[in-house]
């Protein structure tokens, strides 16, 4: 008995072994018959036979996306399981991927992975596409297809409201500027900033750098006087025009100098072809800022324009 | 005796030991006595309680803590009850069952069923559940759909879990591997003699760990597992990073939205330890059950 459950044992391993070093040899002759029955493993087929968009969200970030408490799901959701209809959340992605879903003509259904599980990757089918305000950046690029930006988190400095001196950002050259230590305003006021798909123009050089935590001490700092601890600071335009709206005695230098781009993300190792699921949701977010839509959600959340630029953006950049 | 007797306070009544009327009065005295001590035991216990209650309220009302939100929304994150308890549960189970093949492995003479239990005890003691967590959701899926690129799409698709299936299969092999110890522990709990009479009696060993050796080390076993379910229900929450609604994610996420954190922590925090406190009495009243066997 002992030593035929041993022998079984090592019959086991030796197989395994076996089918270990036959695997990637049979792997190409074993894939081709699923490649060839794309009709059927293609995504957007099986989105649009099912009814619904499975989409990723984290309902730990208003505006983007929060809970909605003690609202009924609705009668005739498609959405089973761990997902939940869209009148259980809201938020500036939330209505931006029932938007996408429209387009796609199927109900939004959201599950809510932590952030890590989505940026990872390996999604497994459990979900068809992240809408989580996702910077596209080069490491998540490795795991990730990124549709069309919809919309952007620009950066801008800003100065002192009783300053006189600076009329541009390119004023600031070699001026005290604060930023969060490890940002990307950081990167960029050193000059080693690069984001896919953009050309950066580092205007501002030999800035002295002084770092915070986060970007609001920063900005109480530059508000205790013109020049008293800093001559500007770099943060997201958002939340600059935010501190200026509580009060905060500061003005916007200028333009945005770069753009960082939030789009919805795609598991590249999808066990179904994403290709065409990801032309017509890259179509959809296309369409939805030529129709104004997503520019008056943008309004309606941000108080400002933060989309024009990501409709601009030139997907193909990121040769993916 | 008469002497000793005569020093104490004329209250009390005297015994005369020799009389067995006497003696059953005096047993019944002792017997009254040790219930009115365990009463009053009882009774500074609880005023402790209420006191060391009362503390932790005062520390709680330096917090600014705005109980009043609460109360008002303790509704979303109370419906996440059914969530924990209906995972703990099920893994609770499974892990049991783990457990008892573990333990049979973990004491088996074959090097194969020995070597695989504690390797896997080993595994699953050794690394931190959370990790677990993350690996079997993000892991599993990988092998499932290289089985599936292989030509296996049904095998492949056992492997790709849902978010709670995955939770419930972390819970049950981490707390498994716990609980072989704790199974393996109670079986040998049994003395040597029963499995010999067993086997004097013709009975094989499959039969003598049914019949005999089982149902004495589960007395053992019960109230040990009982703990690791209490212990369990709060390592439930681990499985709030996959986004399963329970009490956790629930207070977290609605949190969020109004920057009310202790508020909500708070109330998932007195969820838990009320959901203990039950636990604890259905136990009691368990072991009670099981001990009854033992009272003479």
């Amino acid at each position: 008995m002992k030593s035929r459950t041993m022998h079984l044992f090592l019959w086991m391993l030796i197989l395994l072994a076996l089918s270990a070093c036959q695997m990637p040899v049979a792997a190409p002759t074993a894939a081709t018959p699923v490649g060839e029955e794309a009709p059927a493993a293609d995504l957007l087929s099986i989105v649009q036979q099912r009814g619904k968009l499975i989409v990723s969200t984290d309902p730990a970030y208003p505006p983007q996306s929060e809970l909605v408490a003690g609202v009924a799901p609705p009668a005739d959701t498609k959405c089973t399981g761990d997902e939940r209809p869209a009148n259980q959340f809201s938020g500036f992605d939330i209505d931006v991927a029932v938007a996408i879903a429209e387009k796609l003509g199927v109900e939004a259904c959201f599950v809510t992975p932590d952030w890590t599980l989505i940026t990872a990757g390996g999604w497994a089918g459990r979900w068809d596409l992240s809408i989580g305000s996702m910077t596209i950046t080069p490491e998540r690029m490795r795991n990730l297809y990124f549709t069309q930006p919809y919309y952007t988190t620009p950066a801008a400095f800003f100065v002192h409201q009783d300053n006189t001196t600076f009329a541009q950002p390119s004023d600031l050259s070699g001026r005290r500027i604060g930023v969060c230590t490890g940002c990307t305003y950081e990167s960029y006021l050193d000059g080693t900033l690069s984001i896919p798909g953009e050309t950066i123009e580092f205007v501002v050089s030999d800035a002295q750098i002084v770092g915070y935590d986060t970007d609001v001490p920063a900005l109480e700092d530059l508000a205790l006087g013109d020049g008293v601890r800093l001559d500007a600071v770099l943060t997201a335009q958002p939340t600059g025009l935010t501190y200026i709206e509580n009060g905060g005695p500061l003005k916007q230098l200028g333009d945005p100098v770069y753009f960082e781009y939030l789009a919805g993300a795609i598991d590249k190792s999808a066990p179904h072809d994403t290709t065409a699921f990801r032309e017509a949701v890259t179509k959809a977010i296309q369409d939805l800022h030529a129709e104004g839509v997503l520019l008056a959600l943008s309004e309606q959340y941000y108080g400002v324009d933060l989309t024009t630029a990501a409709a601009e953006f030139d997907l193909d950049r990121l040769e993916q | 005796m008469t002497a000793r007797a005569g020093e104490e306070p004329a209250s009390r009544r005297h015994y005369d030991l020799t009389r067995k009327q006497d003696q059953e009065a005096f047993a019944a005295h002792l017997l009254a006595q040790e219930r009115r001590r365990r009463r009053l035991q009882r009774i500074r216990v609880f005023a402790v309680w209420i006191a060391l209650f009362a503390i932790l309220w005062f520390v709680f009302s330096f917090l600014n803590i705005d109980f009043g939100y609460t109360v008002n929304n303790a509704e979303f994150v109370l419906l996440g009850i059914g969530v924990t308890l209906g995972v703990s549960l099920v893994s609770i189970t499974i892990a049991s069952l783990i457990a008892l093949f573990g333990a049979l492995g973990r004491l088996s003479t074959n090097s194969f069923f020995h070597g695989l239990s504690t390797f896997y005890v080993s595994i699953f003691r050794g690394t931190p559940l959370l990790v677990q967590i993350f690996i079997i959701y993000l892991g599993l899926p990988q092998i499932g759909q290289q089985i599936a690129a292989r030509g296996y799409p049904w095998l492949g698709a056992l492997f790709i879990l849902t978010a709670i299936q995955s939770g419930v299969l972390a819970l049950s092999l981490n707390y498994g591997a716990y609980m072989t110890e704790i199974f393996r522990a109670g079986i040998q709990s049994v003395s040597q003699g029963q499995w010999q009479a067993a086997a004097a009696l013709g009975m094989s060993r499959w039969q003598t760990l049914r019949l005999i050796v089982l149902p004495q080390a589960i007395k053992i076993i019960i109230p040990a597992v009982g703990n690791q379910f209490i212990a369990m229900q709060k390592d439930s929450s681990l499985v709030s990073v996959m986004g399963v609604w329970e009490i956790t994610y629930r207070a977290n996420r609605f949190a969020r939205r109004d920057s009310k954190y202790m508020e909500m922590f708070l109330l998932a925090a007195a969820i838990y330890w009320v959901l203990t406190i039950v636990s604890e009495w259905l136990l009691a009243r368990l072991e009670g059950r099981m001990a009854r066997s033992d009272r003479r």
